[in-house]
């Protein structure tokens, strides 16, 4: 027993920091479903695949890869970042189009499926396209500059890190703002609330719908994208099969209709994944037991389910 | 049998001539031939793809009685077929190659049923709070957690390696082996048969178009969704028992990420292609997924492209399992089950048409609750 006697300190930062940085992820995702949630009234399996598609993109222009046979052009790492999230734009759009728009009337669930085969689709379509691991080339090296910002107690602070968790922070804030203060904002939400009065009051539907999911496209590109930067691996399905159900328990924390709650709900599923990874090490017996943090996330997000359905900042049904 | 009633369908097989009889006997032989003698004509790999066919047919009949009948979307299926492969496997498992013993498998696949219902049991009760929407998610995490804890246990798993299930002797053969898959799609088909047409079939159908209404007319909920929920896991871990003694081993890797959230979508796929509630509909598209993989190698190595087959062998299936079940969700809810029911109802004396004033289409012909 005496690991516990191991100083505090270090024990504490390193699950702290890397928490904090690992939610901002599930945060950026939560962000997108909350988005589509507030609109259509569904959750969006697909929105872990925008981001995918947003980070393999930017990739692919980068370094100049062929893609289905085809050879692109090398573009400056800027241009390629752009035009990564500019692919989940038009991946949303055309989501929108092709699957939501012709079932809008129909029971949630189907829409639900959908969006499960849209995710299934994009990840087979990536898959074909370019089968290979991917790695953008991290920031830090296209700058030239050392990836490390400092070192707090013996743990690097990346400034990858630090893009992610402004980016997260500005992305909540300004659709928080979105919701709240413009007319296009103002009437995505009259319309999930009720499409045929919105239709009599003179809001287009069919444009609202776009609007929605071409913004929930580009919050998931940005969220590819930022969650690419620091050089990490980028394979077919990766952020649905990595992040996309930590999101939702994030979304769902958050109280599922709330902006800021996504954000909240993000950082908190990234501690409580990270102190659950870490503190299970000093618990005699179970060092063996895989996945701590996943069955912790799981258990917290059936308990807020259960115990307070409506999450931390959302508003009761 | 009173002939001037409105209420009682007049007696069907009266109308059938002897031609019309003929006629359904060819079909019947036909898909029997197709069945028993082309994978026995075929050899030993066609047979053994097609006992993998009939395991696919066992699943989807299992979430078919969830998502079909009962409307509880499941995104966790494959936690039940895994843990009735795992609890199977060890049992039989020796550390030498020989073949168990018929009593011993028969145990391993009676311990792989108890064990698959009662995993869903447990996700049955989460299912009495938390409905709709919430209910997909809690299921695709409960999949994926129970995948990534009990599957990566060492001491069940084999540390990692494996663990052995060999198949008692008279199983060995390939065709043995598909004789032994169609008896237990057979049995399974007739359990569905009987459910659909008692007391509860109608219960957990009911429960479907909505909770309150069937509340009303005092129908216990509690205990059929429990019920919808456990007769399921229990044909998923028939599948799952039968399909470790099929590779003849366990392997977490089946059903951990990424190959068993794979797995997750496929059985969702192939319920929803198939028809929700369309028995026939499900079996066929199972199947279809079931037999997939070898229908695609042969497809490549037919127009010699097996190069490139080799490196995009883990997408191609994706791609046609999304495009069908966006194809079938947009544009065709019913599914398969909508276009072979008119067979159906001909097979079974009446007449030949597509008009079906009796049920409504929507999602295979269900209303699934939102």
């Amino acid at each position: 027993m005496d690991v516990l006697a191991l100083d505090a300190q270090s024990s504490l930062v390193a699950p702290l920091f890397g928490g904090v940085f690992q939610g901002a992820a599930y945060g950026l995702l939560g962000l997108g479903l909350v988005l589509v949630y507030k609109s259509n009234r569904i959750f969006n399996f697909a929105q872990g695949e925008f981001a995918t598609v947003g980070g393999l993109v930017a990739f692919w222009f980068a370094s100049g890869a062929t893609v289905f046979g085809l050879n692109l052009p090398n573009v400056p790492y800027l241009v390629a970042l752009i035009l990564g999230v500019l692919a989940s734009v038009g991946v949303a759009l055309a989501t929108e189009r092709v699957v939501i728009r012709p079932m809008f009337d129909r029971p949630r669930v189907v829409l639900v499926v959908g969006t499960v085969g849209v995710a299934l689709l994009l990840i087979a379509l990536e898959g074909l396209a370019y089968p290979a691991t991917a790695n953008l080339e991290s920031i830090s090296d296209v700058l030239g500059i050392s990836p490390r910002l400092g070192t707090v107690d013996g743990v690097a602070i990346l400034y990858e890190d630090i893009i992610k968790l402004i980016a997260l922070a500005v992305l909540a804030v300004g659709s928080f703002l979105f919701f709240r203060y413009t007319a296009t904002g103002t009437a995505i939400l009259a319309v999930s609330q009720d499409a045929t009065a919105a239709r009599v009051v003179g809001i287009s539907v069919e444009r609202i719908s776009m609007i929605t999911w071409g913004f929930a496209g580009l919050l998931g590109g940005v969220a590819g994208v930022v969650l690419s930067l620091p050089g990490s691996s980028l394979f077919p399905g990766v952020f649905t099969g990595t992040a996309l159900t930590t999101a939702f328990a994030a979304a769902v924390l958050g109280g599922m209709t709330s902006l800021p709650g996504a954000f909240v709900g993000g950082l908190g599923m990234g501690l409580i994944e990270a102190f659950a990874n870490a503190d299970v090490k000093y618990i005699p017996g179970l060092d063996t037991l895989h996945g701590s943090g996943e069955v912790t996330v799981a258990v917290f997000l059936l308990l807020v389910l259960l115990v307070r359905p409506r999450g931390l900042l959302g508003k009761a049904a | 049998m009173a002939a001037g009633s409105e209420t009682l369908p007049t007696p069907r097989l009266a109308t059938v001539t002897v031609a019309g009889m003929l006629a359904r006997a060819v079909v019947i032989a036909a898909v029997v031939a197709v069945v028993l003698g082309v994978p026995f004509g075929l050899g030993s790999k066609v047979l053994s793809d097609c006992s993998l066919a009939a395991i696919y047919a066992v699943i989807g009949i299992s979430m078919n009685i969830l998502v079909g009948y009962a409307g509880q979307i499941s995104l966790g299926q494959q936690a039940f077929v895994g843990v009735g492969a795992l609890v199977a496997s060890n049992i039989v498992h020796t550390n030498t190659v020989t073949a168990t013993d018929p009593f011993l498998f028969a145990l391993s696949i009676a311990a792989a049923v108890g064990i698959g219902a009662a995993t869903a049991l447990v996700l049955g009760a989460v299912a009495l709070r938390i409905s709709g929407l919430y209910l997909a998610l809690v299921t695709l995490v409960f999949g994926a957690v129970a995948a990534d804890v009990v599957f990566t246990i060492e001491s069940l798993n084999g540390h990692s390696a494996g663990v052995t299930a060999v198949r008692p002797a008279a199983l060995a053969g390939d065709g043995a082996f598909y004789l032994f898959c169609l008896a237990a799609v057979a049995v399974v088909l007739y359990v569905d048969w009987s459910f659909t047409r008692t007391k509860a079939g109608r219960a957990v159908n009911a429960l479907r178009e909505s909770e309150l209404v069937a509340q009303a007319f005092a129908v216990d909920v509690v205990r059929y969704k429990l019920l919808a929920f456990s007769l399921s896991g229990a044909i998923a871990g028939l599948a799952g028992g039968i399909f470790a003694f099929y590779t003849e081993s366990f392997s977490d890797k089946t059903y951990t990420y990424p190959a068993g959230f794979t797995l997750a979508l496929i059985f969702l796929v192939m319920v929803v292609i198939g028809g929700l509630g369309s028995r026939s509909g499900v079996v066929i598209a199972s199947a279809f997924f079931g037999l997939l993989n070898p229908i695609l190698d042969w497809f490549f190595n037919t127009i010699g492209r097996a190069d490139w087959y080799v490196d995009h062998k883990n997408y191609v299936p994706g791609l046609i399992g999304a495009t069908l079940l966006l194809q079938t969700i947009i544009m065709n809810p019913g599914g398969l089950g909508q276009v072979v029911r008119p067979i159906g109802r001909w097979l079974a004396g009446g007449r030949f048409t597509f008009h079906d004033e009796s049920e409504s289409a929507d999602v295979g012909g269900r209303h699934v609750r939102a």
